[in-house]
């Protein structure tokens, strides 16, 4: 037989499980804006049952009295199938982003089409030559193409220069990420501690499911840096891999080792070193503007046979310079101040090999500028498409919650009520017992 | 089972749709502003190459029209100094009659002479006619007078061509041979009309019954060949005028074509572009409408 008060504390257990319940519906409300944040349910469970002992029920069988609810766990509710997804998504998003960002500076710096890009500046200087052609004993015009000309060169280099910066930022940017107190080596060490309280928490028995979102969400930044793989090492602890070398490993005393040079970056940190690079986009183009660059001076020179007219050792774009002045700019094959062959035959490279070089050079920033834009739309309505699914899986929802609310208050009351019963029930068996006829 | 939609899913949603359709409206914002609907390569590679070499053909067509332009008024200088000079040589045609009439006395003669020495002077003046500075019948030497005024009848000029290009790998000669007219006088004894002019003024001031006879003769045959070569020039000059002035017809065609095929690849198409961007702005007046509307609510509303 269980004792008297036996009632009151299952209903005691059922008001504290309620009250638990309705706290955490309180968290969830609370974390309802809370960017990475699971939602996380209470698992409630009977608990054990009080045993009656055999021949305590009238088959002569024993019994188990159930003897209220408790809280057995609090579960974080999370796909980790869609984690691997959404981290894979974001990689390919990191490398997109870095590099239509990089590639729509190299556009500014061509700034095509316009009326004072590189096109223009080549339509002046062959305008100029066109100018010394009518005119070939006039210094005037040939000053002028000397000014158009050292114009043009001038064009060249800014680009030239432009390009280089564009490939630097993106090794200062890789290296102010990787550096020593870098976002990698943040992100390592705030994951390396955050193993070692997870790893704790779960020694004690307990579900530490906050300090998992915060690194579930540092891992989700890790991977837009790089490929990021992760292992459960058996203790809820975390080995992660990142960009081909372990990163993080709850084996080691501090728990991650960085700095060190990623084998198979991916990501933002791939794309970076690839733009970077000498075989990065910036670079190539820069090369092959160096090639209009080293096209113009060997035709122009070519005709203009008395002196050269470009310093012919300069067959970069950032080297390129006007040697010619106004008194040595050649008109013609001859002496006579008429002469206008040398001029007239400048004048008709217009439209020739290093238009069409620039031009396709222009085409093909343009290809690929729009490919990497692309990309990275592509990469970004996948990463929100799975973060959709992810948060249907793991956010919040008001109406949800609400509910839960007025269900666990619910239960309470009816527990409180059934505590009351229990109180009027003992009420009548301490005050009221023995006192019949009195 | 449905997805389970959750508040945070609609904000960010309804944010992400309100972003695509801001930023699709500041690019068609732009599109109007500019009048372009190429700003960078990317927006459309294949025309952004096709509109670098469509800029690039205009100016070349702009400089042939230029060129045009310069060979035109080159050729106007030469036609109106050969000009003068045909009315010279009508002036002196009819010296050249009057004094072979035996009327005509020694002093009338000597008058005569003197007038077809400077008539020849006025010739050569012509011939050292300029244009922009520059002396227009001394071949590619424009800075040398193609005749010394007073002195020898020597041309000092060269035999050098000046051409206009007014088109690509189209050049056209602007200069005329001024030496196979008025030749280099009477020391090459060339009968070109300098020596003519000459051999007249001494055939007037000579007298003779041999000169008469040069006055009446061979003079007259000389001096009508002369003009039959002016004649040539000035055909000659009136014919690449003409070529000039086609070529120039046909460059402004060509212009307006090539500006009308970058307009074609450049330009926004304005009522198209305005139409998008009233649709545009319409979506997004309704996202933000039911942004306002839609995202506040929930069961916390109905609740008491």
């Amino acid at each position: 037989m269980t004792s008297s008060f036996f009632g009151l504390q299952t209903s005691l257990r059922g008001l504290l499980t309620q009250q638990q319940a309705l706290d955490l519906t309180g968290h969830n409300i609370a974390n309802a804006n809370t960017q990475g944040y699971s939602r996380q349910e209470a698992l409630l469970e009977p608990t054990r049952p009080y045993v009656l002992p055999a021949n305590s029920v009238n088959t002569g069988a024993g019994a188990q009295l159930g003897s209220g609810v408790d809280v057995a766990a609090i579960r974080r509710i999370r796909d980790q199938f869609l984690d691997l997804q959404y981290r894979a998504q974001q990689m390919s998003l990191g490398d997109a982003t870095a590099r239509t960002n990089s590639l729509d500076q190299v556009e500014g710096a061509f700034a095509e089409p316009s009326d004072d890009g590189l096109a223009a500046q080549l339509k002046n200087f062959w305008d100029a030559w066109s100018a010394v052609a009518n005119a070939p004993e006039n210094a005037g015009a040939r000053s002028a193409l000397v000014t158009t000309a050292q114009t043009l060169t001038a064009a060249f280099r800014t680009i030239s220069d432009q390009l280089t910066t564009v490939a630097q930022q993106a090794q200062d940017e890789y290296d102010a990420i990787t550096g020593a107190n870098g976002d990698v080596a943040n992100m390592a060490s705030e994951l390396a501690g955050l193993n070692r309280a997870i790893g704790d928490a779960v020694f004690r028995g307990q579900q530490p499911n906050d300090l998992m979102d915060r690194r579930d969400q540092l891992v989700d930044r890790l991977s837009q840096l790089a490929q990021v793989s992760v292992t459960d090492t058996g203790d809820s602890r975390w080995r992660i891999d990142f960009g081909g070398v372990t990163l993080v490993d709850p084996s080691t005393p501090t728990g991650y080792t960085w700095p060190q040079t990623l084998t198979t970056p991916g990501g933002k940190l791939g794309a970076l070193l690839d733009l970077a690079s000498a075989t990065g986009p910036a670079l190539t183009y820069r090369t092959q503007l160096d090639g209009v660059a080293a096209d113009l001076v060997r035709s122009v020179n070519a005709l203009h046979t008395s002196t050269p007219f470009f310093d012919p050792t300069g067959t970069t774009a950032a080297t390129i310079s006007v040697v010619a002045t106004s008194a040595t700019v050649q008109t013609g094959s001859g002496t006579a101040s008429g002469e206008n062959d040398v001029a007239q035959a400048i004048a008709r490279l217009r439209g020739g090999t290093t238009d069409q070089l620039y031009q396709s050079l222009v085409a093909r920033i343009g290809t690929e500028s729009q490919a990497a834009g692309r990309a990275q739309s592509t990469a970004q309505s996948l990463v929100d498409s799975i973060d959709g699914r992810r948060q249907s899986v793991a956010g919040v929802s008001l109406d949800e919650e609400m509910t839960n609310l007025i269900r666990f208050q619910r239960g309470y009351q009816a527990s409180a009520r059934t505590m009351t019963t229990m109180d009027e029930m003992l009420d009548t068996l301490v005050n009221r017992t023995g006192k019949v006829g009195l | 089972m449905a997805m389970r939609v959750t508040q945070l899913m609609s904000s960010s949603a309804m944010l992400r749709d309100l972003n695509d359709g801001l930023s699709r409206l500041s690019r068609l914002q732009d599109q109007l502003s500019s009048g372009k609907q190429i700003s960078r390569p990317s927006d459309d590679p294949y025309g952004t190459s096709r509109a670098l070499a469509l800029r690039g053909e205009l100016g070349g067509l702009d400089q042939f029209q230029r060129n045009v332009d310069d060979g035109t008024a080159w050729l106007n200088t030469s036609d109106t100094a050969l000009g003068q000079m045909s009315d010279v040589m009508q002036r002196v045609r009819e010296l050249l009659v009057d004094g072979g009439n035996d009327t005509a006395g020694p002093a009338a003669r000597a008058a005569m002479a003197d007038e077809i020495d400077q008539l020849a002077e006025s010739l050569k003046q012509e011939a050292n006619v300029q244009y922009g500075g520059r002396y227009v019948f001394s071949g590619t030497a424009t800075d040398t007078a193609a005749y010394a005024l007073g002195g020898a009848d020597r041309y000092q000029g060269d035999a050098g061509t000046i051409t206009r290009a007014i088109g690509p790998g189209v050049e056209i000669p602007i200069n005329t041979d001024i030496r196979g007219l008025l030749g280099d006088g009477q020391a090459a004894g060339d009968d070109k009309l300098l020596n003519t002019l000459r051999d007249i003024s001494d055939h007037l001031r000579g007298g003779t019954a041999a000169d008469a006879g040069a006055l009446r003769g061979t003079d007259l045959q000389r001096l009508d060949a002369n003009l039959d070569v002016l004649n040539g020039i000035r055909a000659d000059v009136g014919a690449r005028t003409n070529r000039l002035a086609i070529a120039g017809s046909r460059l402004s065609g060509l212009s307006l074509n090539s500006t009308k095929l970058l307009s074609d690849v450049e330009d926004a198409d304005m009522a198209q572009t305005i139409t998008q961007y009233t649709t545009q702005q319409a979506a997004y007046s309704a996202a933000l409408k039911s942004g306002a509307n839609i995202v506040q609510s929930s069961l916390l509303d109905f609740l008491h």
